[in-house]
């Protein structure tokens, strides 16, 4: 192997941001400095940092002020394992506050070797426009003809008007166009930046895609290095048992042990944890009936993305990229359906149409729920009977939906805000922060899980850390006992160290999502340790990380998130998990009798992340310490604001 | 690593698309293991995406016996080496005219140098093989890459006639 050529000055980064303004139609690119790149790495540091400075509460989610920010990493694009990922930020029309989306793909490579960091879209388009991004030549291009187009349609009709199929285009559907709230973006086709309403910010800017091709190198401070380390990761994922299990089941693979040993199966809206036919479902199943392709994302070899086909019945024929384990338990028992070939098609119409699908199943199990229990009525619904698993009533819905149709007006509003304008219901909505809970019931996955629900940065999620250490940590001997002091963590339903496990996996996460590294490669398998990262990040840039650096800068993001949340007076009172998480005892299956004991680890969470019990805002002390000097004054006076919204509540209370 | 002479009419580079991921884990390994930089376009072979049907084919150099980018160039800089029989550029040689694209799809160019670029089997040890976790790109034998798809086909008969 030849060492570099002429390496450039910048290695890993690229050090630029492209920004375009819709209202003005003006383009330009910013340098992002050195001190800048250390201090929040990439991808989501980087856009959490930008959505924090540029988009202050007075701005409105939907409004041109509001920022769609792509982000991409020091390790986006080269041959680091899973290194493609993208993240989208912006302030979230579905909760109200900070917003952010992660997606596979190729898509965030190629802006990468357009020469980019980061795209920041700020404005509003007076009439529809896509972005063609051609290395540095950047235009603004009419979409009117595509207007209204689904997510392949619009994607074929874009690479036929430029004349390359060698383009890789991140758009939204007709979801998006009618600014649903969880609206996703999508790329590749079926790749998805999903939860928080991103593709309706896109909307909301007129803007239907962003195209990228680009043709430049990733440059590589010290390429044989950088080429041993990621092939030694590259080795050690090939022989990891949790990596090849979901190269050969995907995230399906879940359905059994959720199910029968975890107990924690989305069935009717969170009403149950168990069902026993669940095995219809099954990782298996979908591999021998219905996977007609393994999927990679850009520089990865497990490929947990899967193509299915249906082979036979109502839909035969029909092929989709997906799904994977959150999309199959959204559109399929949390709204009371078990049939495969259902949920496929099911799993097609919302990619196709853009919506995020734990969302929409959200709304519509929210929905099916109001009219169980007698809250809704025929006439509320348009005359919709919302029996639950209807599979007709279903894909109506999801048409109506997307296109704010009828009673789909409302469930286009979320399932939060649905029952905020009904005025009933709300304790069927299992969200948080007005986000949807993705399928994860904490009642059997996990306490640590359930600690990220209640306090997470987008909202009720499961990808606040993935705190896979309750899950699969038990499969690496010893590891759990390395980085919490004690086995008893392993257990998923003890308290044992569970705050201290989603603080340690939350930053990591923050770091593999800057860096940009794919969470299944350090936290579900834990083949990549944060001393790999490190040594991955070195090798590309040149610059020395060791793994207390990035736990630190992940940390540093993990506060500036929160404190976009403080200061738009969100904090202890707003931490709440779905009720029925915390007062219904899960009913039935292997975990009868649990639920989420929030009022014990809530606190102890607080107490480890060093943030005021009271008011769950971080302590000035804590920001100093992570380099947030600026914040901690910043903060201040929202900090005392909401130490009387307190008061008040507990006055009401 | 085996240390054998690799003589490329007996070991080759061959491709099963259908078990290709489309990853492109392979365009990385080649361009960073030649060029020292992560770029699809300084890499030697290339993923071909059909994103809307799931699909992708992995495009590679054939090394072809009668091989149509050697007879093309008119300044001899593309040979096979004596002893490995691998076809390479000679970059003192090459001239930048680039018959060799045309006669071609698995020749490229480089951007920089402005000389032809093309596969050369990483002398013995092709890395986009070496990294190919699904199996789409494999370092083998034609006879033992045909008879491992035949054999494949006759596991399935088999089964059929057993059950």
């Amino acid at each position: 192997m030849v060492d570099g050529l002429v390496n450039g000055l910048v290695n890993g980064w690229t050090g630029k941001r492209l920004r375009v303004d819709l209202s003005s139609g003006k383009t330009s690119v910013e340098e992002i400095d050195e001190e800048y790149r250390k201090k929040w790495l990439g991808g989501r540091g980087f856009n959490s940092e930008l959505l924090y400075r540029e988009v202050g509460p007075d701005v409105e989610p939907l409004g041109p002020d509001n920022r769609l920010i792509f982000g991409v990493g020091p390790l986006t694009g080269t041959f680091a394992p899973s290194s493609g990922r993208t993240t989208v930020t912006a302030r979230s029309p579905l909760g109200g506050g900070f917003g952010d989306s992660n997606m596979g793909g190729h898509w965030g490579p190629e802006l990468k070797f357009a020469g980019y960091d980061q795209l920041v879209v700020q404005g509003k388009a007076p009439k529809p426009v896509y972005l063609w991004i051609d290395d540095d030549r950047v235009e603004i291009r009419d979409a009117m003809p595509i207007w209204g187009r689904n997510v392949p349609e619009a994607d074929a009709m874009i690479k036929d008007e430029l004349g390359s199929e060698e383009i890789h285009i991140a758009l939204i559907g007709p979801a998006g166009e009618h600014i649903v709230r969880y609206a996703c973006i999508m790329n590749d086709v079926y790749r998805a930046a999903a939860r928080s309403g991103m593709g309706a910010v896109m909307g909301s800017k007129n803007l239907k895609a962003v195209a990228v091709r680009g043709t430049n190198p990733v440059d590589i401070a010290r390429p044989q290095e950088f080429y041993r380390i990621s092939a030694e990761i590259r080795d050690r994922l090939r022989q990891d048992l949790m990596a090849q299990m979901l190269n050969d089941q995907g995230t399906w693979l879940l359905t059994m042990p959720a199910n029968y040993e975890q107990g924690w199966f989305c069935w009717h809206n969170f009403q149950k944890g168990y069902h026993p036919d669940a095995k219809k479902l099954s990782g298996e199943a979908h591999r021998d009936n219905f996977l007609s392709h393994r999927e990679g994302c850009f520089a990865c070899s497990i490929s947990c993305g899967r193509f299915s086909k249906i082979k036979e019945g109502k839909y035969k024929g029909e092929i989709t990229g997906g799904p994977e384990y959150e999309t199959l338990t959204a559109i399929g028992p949390r709204i009371g359906l078990l049939d495969m070939d259902k949920v496929v098609h099911n799993n097609k119409l919302v990619n196709e149409l853009g919506l995020d699908s734990c969302s929409c199943g959200g709304a519509i199990a929210w929905a099916m729920e109001c009219w169980q229990r007698g809250l809704l009525t025929a006439e509320e619904t348009g005359g919709l009977v919302l029996d639950w698993g209807d599979q007709e009533l279903i894909t109506k819905l999801i048409e109506m939906i997307a296109k704010r149709e009828g009673f789909g007006d409302l469930l286009a509003e979320g399932s939060y805000r649905a029952a905020e304008i009904l005025g009933r219901g709300h304790d069927y909505s299992i969200s948080v922060k007005g986000h949807d809970m993705s399928q994860d019931d904490p009642r059997g996955l996990g306490f640590a899980f359930g600690i990220g629900f209640a306090t997470g940065r987008r909202g009720g999620d499961h990808l606040q850390g993935l705190p896979c250490l309750e899950l699969t940590g038990p499969f690496y001997p010893g590891l759990v006992e390395k980085i919490l002091g004690t086995k008893e963590a392993e257990d998923r339903l003890s308290p044992v160290k569970k705050p201290e496990m989603e603080r340690y996996q939350e930053d990591l996460k923050a770091v593999g999502d800057s860096l940009t590294q794919c969470t299944f490669t350090h936290s579900w398998s834990f083949a990549v340790q944060p001393e790999d990262m490190a040594l991955l990040l070195s090798a590309a840039t040149g610059l020395e990380f060791t793994a207390e650096d990035l736990m630190r800068i992940g940390a540093r993001i993990v506060h500036l998130e929160r404190a976009y949340w403080n200061r738009l007076l969100v904090g202890r009172l707003e931490d709440r998990s779905p009720k029925r998480f915390v007062e219904e005892p899960m009913p039935d299956g292997p975990n009868k009798g649990t639920v989420f004991p929030e009022s014990v680890l809530i606190p102890r969470y607080y107490e480890v992340r060093g943030w005021d019990k009271e008011t769950g805002f971080p302590s000035a002390e804590i920001l100093k310490d992570l380099g947030l000097e600026k914040i901690a004054a910043e903060l201040e006076p929202y900090r005392a604001d909401y130490r009387k919204k307190v008061e008040k509540a507990s006055n009401t209370a | 690593m085996i240390e054998v002479v690799i003589i490329t009419s007996i070991k080759t580079l061959m491709v099963d698309p259908t078990r290709c991921t489309g990853c492109r884990t392979c365009e990385m390994a080649c361009s960073l293991y030649h060029e020292g930089k992560c770029s699809p376009v300084l890499s030697r072979m290339r993923i071909i995406k059909y994103e809307a049907l799931g699909k992708s084919y992995p495009s590679v150099c054939a090394q072809c016996s009668k091989p149509k980018c050697s007879s093309a160039c008119p300044s001899g800089a593309i040979k096979p080496g004596e002893t490995t029989g691998i076809l390479t550029v000679d970059d003192s040689l090459c001239t930048g005219c680039r018959t060799c694209l045309v006669a071609c799809s698995q020749i490229g160019f480089h951007p920089q140098k402005k000389v032809a670029f093309k596969c050369d089997l990483c002398g013995g040890e092709p890395q986009c093989a070496r990294f190919c976790t699904s199996g789409a790109i494999t370092f083998s034998g034609v006879d033992e890459f045909l008879m491992a798809r035949r054999r494949a086909v006759a596991n399935k008969a088999l089964q059929a006639v057993q059950v």
